[in-house]
């Protein structure tokens, strides 16, 4: 620890911070432009200077590391005039924008001409006038605003790994440039608006059409992703304008999925008032009679629900409930993603932070497109990577990523068996082993070398997986699960502590639906199958949009073909037109209500916006659904609805804490760990598997039914298209097929496609877009290619 | 610009400057070169190098006047990094040009300093960064090197000992910019020439965040003599504190202008009188840059002054790269300066807000001044678009750049004004 003065006040900071970030530490206010926290240090504004005696010129504080005895003046006659004449050379170029620029009332270079400038500028010669830049559909810009402090260059170089904002030429004529086609590379680029302190990069989807003002702030979760960002919802009336971090919340940034999703909040595929079937066409209907209806469809009947696990955790206890009380043996399930429903190992949620995925000395991803599914949690890792920490990966493509993945394997779906087994020899060897390894390994006679980078990273002191898609999609996920498990104990990361088990949920508070919903949920096929094989009367569809997400869209169309369908919820996603009975639910911007992210973060929504159209909290719903059912109420407020989550979950203290007892909203829900099952690989699946296997490729900007309602997103997943089908060259090679248009034979019959190629996936694999031409396919798991007829 | 020595007065890099064919090994070993380098590698280690150096008293000569042994004494050991030597040979501060005469002239007496520098510092790789425009002394480094090499005075275990350093050219790309150190290491990283702020200081992390010296050409080529006759031997010559020789570059309104290796401490007037053939008119300069243009301006009254760091300082300038300009009474001083804050805009990395609008601003003000539509109140904006550039950037550029106008409005008001009467009369 240093201590210094800071203008005669004593104060105690650790060594080597910055002069700056001790004033700030402190509350003492110093002026600058070009310093972020999160960004590395620049120091070219020179808004930042302060005296230090003995030193007998100023020194810029966000550079000048404090030493100790240090003292530091922040205020004085030379400083001011040093900031004025500041301010004087930043203005010389700079237009009379104010009155026409978003950032204005939000603006440092706004605020400090009045603290700091003269009223009038001296510069009477020719003004620069740099051309503005296309960055695409997120980022507007006017760079004669700019101040060239070049946050956003760090930003595309630190951050967002992308590198595509540079400085171009020297001297005045130094301009920033966006070396870009289409749009940033960036799925962070929303942040640039947030970044640039001045006019100079702004949001373009609300640009020029309101002011920071006018606006009314909600603070809220974002549920497009496990990530759960904290964020603030800025609206104007009840007109949601923009979507940004919240200031001082966990992560400093958002991804433009969460910043753009909210254009759907208003999309004409909400589901604003209770609709009923009338013939072909679906009417406005008042409450009563929806409810009525939907009674019909539910008393008596064989029900199967399928519900979204991104609805609060209020809402969720609302649906068991009525699972519970007002029917009769329903089937149900809630992830789309998961064909084997047998319990896990280790349970979806992380053991430990995104943040702390940083420290660790060894991360795995084990199949998982890490960008385009948790963006945040992706760019902690490439500042993981920029320490020089690895980042091992094995997979079934070398997913683009913007960060430096030290080892990287190509496996097949079916080789995870052998890559464990592997790995599993390699523990062994070194005297390293778990109860039932033995078994397990017996069980494969296969080996993978991908398994040796997984065993080697397993050996480093502490070690983190991030099981992905791959795996827990996987048909014999459970014995895989309980594979990795093994591996795990065996090397010692099991441990409460350090603990590195972590499974990557498919959505939100995934901990507390393991815990509530365990030995009750079926895979989301195993419901579709029911109704295609005449099983059930109806399906109650609550905010689940299995025909746009998931692997089971064909089977889900075949069965909404066969029962009736109720659907509840606050967007219709892809079941336009399907529905028999509509009910609104209120959005997730709209309610206050509990969520709990990955890492088993807890958030209690307060302020919500208001609720469009009819639409009620979820919870709000289901009770009604039990009283028409002819049944008491379990609830008739939100505390009630809580304090049946904690009868469900008992062991789910920290709810109880932040809910009752007033506590700050920090502890965590452990997800579960260390089930007693044993799942062995299933040998004959394992040996029978043939033709190639198919891994469906997921685009953050299609998937969720708020991101599919979402403009702002469409024109970026447009940008940023994925290929349809593509396989590697060898595969193709070997099968004496070209690229081009061949035919797919699969379950869902034979069709021909345009076949591209890639060298950046694994042989033997065909990966499908899931919101592509061959979108159906993405749900199979192997599949046979055959030439052009 | 090469003048010969009347005095025959002790020189120290100039010594064998004369000598025909002197970038030839040859030629360079008969007269000396290298011959007590086996002594060096095989009986000195770091410390007693880096004592040597520091007893010598010897200054950096690119600019700063930074203490050469200190600066090396700066080098943390046994960081698990290499350790890099840069020679700063990019030479571009106007009025400056010694170092291109001890390349082109002289270019082993670089090498053996370069090879003593490394060996005491742990080098494996050095390189010379080279003003883009000197290709013919690049093309002349480059075969000394080569000759260098075949010698094995260069590349792996260095006249069969342990130490093996190899040495690389590197050309810039005409940025003035890139003679500042960091800016110097960007550039050779593969950036754009764009300075570091410091701390750290390159000594620790410097090139691709190793520890690294910079040295320029003039003092590198000092420490052979250093070596071999001792540090004792140096600090003896010029004055305390100044030790040495120094080449100064004069040019300007004198009747001999070229490079001189005079001792420090040497009086201007000496020099300018005794070595430059005296002024062009009349007795007495205007106007002297002692340093190079970066440099405030000394007038008349400093004309005796002895050519050290500290007497120059005590005078109100630096010493600089030792590059002095001399203008008599025929200079349009507004002109000369309006030139200099042209090659300062134009040279501007532009990072800093005053320096990047600053210079801009200044020059544009300066060329209507000269131009004869100035007002009184332009000179209020001189004077405070200069001051506060100066000292609150992250390179001395700005400071380089301010220098010249704070001068002539301390020194000369009126001559400005002049300029302005030109208009409103
Ligand atoms: C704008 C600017 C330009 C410079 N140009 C040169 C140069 O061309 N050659 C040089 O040796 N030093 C130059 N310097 C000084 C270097 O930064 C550095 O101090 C020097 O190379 C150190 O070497 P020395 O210790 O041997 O003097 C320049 C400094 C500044 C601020
Ligand atoms: S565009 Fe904005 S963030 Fe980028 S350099 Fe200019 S002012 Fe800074
Ligand atoms: S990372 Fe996930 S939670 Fe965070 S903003 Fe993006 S979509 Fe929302
Ligand atoms: S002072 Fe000028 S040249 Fe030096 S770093 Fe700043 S802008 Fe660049
Ligand atoms: S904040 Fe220190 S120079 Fe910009």
């Amino acid at each position: 620890m240093t201590v210094l003065y800071i203008n005669d006040e004593e104060v105690t900071v650790p060594a080597g911070t910055s002069i700056l970030e001790a004033c700030r530490e402190n509350n003492v206010e110093v002026p600058y432009f070009c310093y972020h926290p999160e960004l590395s240090v620049a120091a070219n504004c020179r808004m930042c200077l302060v005296e230090v005696e003995g030193w007998n010129k100023p020194a810029a504080s966000c550079c000048t590391p404090v030493s100790e005895g240090m003292k530091v003046v922040t205020q004085s006659a030379g400083l001011e005039k040093d900031r004025s004449m500041m301010m004087e050379y930043l203005l010389i170029h700079h237009p009379l924008d104010c009155p026409v620029c978003d950032q204005g009332g939000a603006c440092k270079l706004q605020d400090y001409a009045v603290e700091h400038g003269v009223g009038r500028g001296r510069y009477t010669e020719v003004k620069r006038l740099p051309s503005d830049k296309d960055l695409g559909p997120f980022v507007n810009t006017c760079m004669t605003r700019c101040i060239h402090c070049t946050r956003c260059v760090r930003f595309a170089d630190e951050i967002a790994g992308t590198g595509d904002m540079g400085v171009l030429n020297r001297g005045d004529h130094m301009k920033i440039d966006g070396i870009v086609e289409d749009a940033l590379a960036s799925e962070l680029s929303g942040n640039l608006g947030d970044i640039c302190p001045v006019g100079a990069l702004l949001d373009k989807p609300s640009h020029d059409v309101s002011r920071p003002w006018e606006m009314t702030r909600h603070k809220s979760t974002c549920t497009a992703c496990p990530q759960g960002c904290d964020i603030v919802i800025e609206s104007r009336a009840d007109e949601v304008m923009r979507i940004r971090p919240l200031k001082g919340g966990v992560e400093p940034w958002i991804c433009d999925r969460g910043r753009y999703v909210y254009d759907a909040f208003r999309s004409d595929k909400r589901i604003l008032s209770p609709m009923l079937r009338v013939g072909d066409k679906l009417e406005k209907a008042s409450w009563d009679d929806a409810i009525e209806k939907a009674v019909t469809m539910l008393k008596g009947k064989r029900v199967g629900i399928v519900f979204s696990p991104d609805w609060s955790v209020e809402g969720l206890a609302a649906i068991r409930l009525l699972h519970d009380i007002g029917l009769e043996n329903p089937k149900v399930a809630f992830d789309l993603h998961r064909r084997d429903s047998r319990p896990f190992a280790f349970d979806e949620g992380l053991t430990m932070t995104t943040e702390s995925m940083e420290q660790v000395d060894q991360v795995v991803i084990l199949g998982s497109d890490l960008r385009q599914r948790f963006p945040i949690l992706m760019q902690r890792l490439r500042k993981r990577a920029n320490l020089g920490k690895p980042v091992t990966r094995i997979g079934a493509m070398h997913y683009r990523t913007n960060s430096e993945i030290a080892n990287d394997a190509l496996v097949r779906p079916r080789d995870w068996y052998a890559v464990i087994a592997r790995a599993m020899d390699q523990l062994k060897v070194l005297g390293k082993t778990a109860a039932g390894m033995d078994e397990w390994m017996g069980k494969v006679e296969a080996r993978h070398e991908a398994g040796k980078l997984l065993a080697d990273a397993l050996l480093a002191d502490t070690c983190a997986l991030l099981v992905g898609e791959e795996i827990r999609s996987h048909e014999d996920a459970a014995a895989l699960i309980h594979g990795l498990d093994l591996l795990m104990r065996a090397a010692g990361h099991a441990e409460e502590g350090q603990d590195g088990r972590n499974l990557l949920p498919s959505g939100m508070n995934a901990q507390l639906l393991s815990a509530m919903f365990n030995g009750t949920r079926t895979a989301a096929g195993e419901v579709f199958a029911a109704a295609i094989a005449g099983e059930l009367d109806t399906l109650l569809l609550i905010g689940s949009d299995p025909i746009g997400d998931g692997l089971f869209s064909r089977k889900a169309k075949e069965a909404l073909a066969k029962v009736d369908l109720l659907q509840v919820g606050s967007i219709s996603g892809d079941m336009v037109g399907l529905a028999d009975i509509k009910l609104p639910a209120a959005a997730y911007s709209e309610i206050e209500g509990t969520f709990i992210n990955m890492e088993g973060r807890v958030r209690v929504a307060e302020n919500p916006l208001r609720s469009l159209g009819e639409g009620r909290p979820l919870w709000k719903v289901m009770m009604r659904l039990i009283q028409a059912l002819g049944h008491d109420v379990p609830a008739v407020n939100l505390t009630e609805m809580r304090e049946h989550v904690l009868t469900m979950a008992p062991d789910f203290t920290a709810l109880k804490d932040i809910w009752f007892a007033g506590k700050a909203q920090e502890d965590f829900i452990p997800a579960q760990r260390n089930r007693k099952n044993v799942f062995l690989p299933n040998v004959a699946k394992m040996n029978a598997a043939k033709g190639l296997d198919v891994v469906g490729r997921y685009s953050m900007y299609k998937e969720g039914a708020w991101v599919r309602a979402s403009k702002l997103l469409a024109e970026a997943g447009r940008i940023h298209a994925l290929d349809d089908v593509i396989v590697h060259p060898d595969t193709l090679a070997e099968m004496k097929l070209q690229a081009g248009d061949l035919t797919i034979m699969s379950n869902v019959g034979a069709e021909r496609f345009t076949v591209g190629t890639r060298t950046d996936v694994s042989p033997g694999v065909v990966f499908v877009s899931k919101r592509g031409t061959a979108g159906d396919i993405s749900g199979e798991t192997s599949v046979d290619l055959g030439g052009g007829q | 610009m090469l003048s010969s020595d009347p005095k025959k007065v002790q020189r120290i890099c100039f010594a064998n400057i004369e000598v025909e064919n002197m970038n030839k090994l040859e030629v360079a070993k008969a007269h000396g070169a290298y011959a007590f380098l086996p002594t060096v590698l095989k009986d000195f280690d770091a410390d007693k190098i880096i004592d040597e150096v520091k007893v010598s008293g010897l200054r950096g000569r690119g600019g700063a006047g930074f203490p050469t042994g200190l600066k090396w004494s700066f080098v943390p050991r046994n960081t698990g990094k290499p350790t890099y030597l840069l020679c700063n040979a990019d030479e571009g501060e106007p009025g400056t040009f010694k170092d291109r005469d001890i390349m082109r002239f002289d270019p082993h007496l670089l090498i053996e300093g370069m090879i003593m520098a490394g060996f005491a510092l742990g080098v494996k790789d050095a390189y010379i960064y080279i003003r883009g425009e000197f290709l013919h002394e690049y093309n002349v480094m480059c075969a000394a090197i080569d000759e260098a090499y075949a010698a094995n005075l260069l590349g792996d275990n260095i006249l069969g000992t342990d130490f093996s350093m190899n040495l690389m050219m590197h050309r810039g790309a005409g940025a003035y910019i890139c003679g500042e150190e960091t800016a110097l290491i960007e550039s050779l990283e593969g950036k754009s020439g764009r300075p570091r702020f410091k701390p750290p200081f390159p000594a620790v992390e410097g090139f691709y965040g190793c520890p690294t010296v910079v040295n320029n050409v003039e003092t590198l080529a000092t420490v052979p003599a250093i070596l071999e006759h001792g540090g004792a031997w140096h600090a003896a010559i010029g004055r305390p504190n100044n030790t040495g020789c120094k080449i100064f570059s004069v040019s300007g309104n004198v009747n001999k202008p070229g490079n001189y290796e005079v001792p420090m401490g040497t009086s201007l007037k000496t020099l300018v009188e005794d070595y430059c053939g005296g002024l062009q008119h009349g007795t007495v300069p205007k106007v002297v840059i002692p340093g190079g243009s970066s440099t405030p301006w000394l007038t008349a009254e400093h004309y005796d002054v002895p050519l050290t760091y500290d007497d120059i300082m005590k005078a109100g300038s630096f010493l600089g790269s030792g590059a002095i300009i001399i203008l008599d009474e025929t200079a349009d001083l507004v002109a000369v300066t309006r030139r200099l804050a042209h090659f300062y805009a134009h040279e501007s990395c532009g990072q800093c807000t005053p320096c990047r609008e600053g210079t801009g601003w200044l020059e544009r003000v300066l060329t209507r001044v000269d131009a004869g539509n100035g007002t009184e109140a332009d000179l209020v904006v001189l004077n405070d678009a200069s001051k506060h550039m100066a000292g609150r950037t992250i390179c001395a550029l700005a400071e380089g750049a301010a220098a010249p106008i704070l001068s002539m409005l301390k020194y000369f008001p009126d001559e400005v004004r002049a300029k302005l009467a030109e208009k409103s009369s």
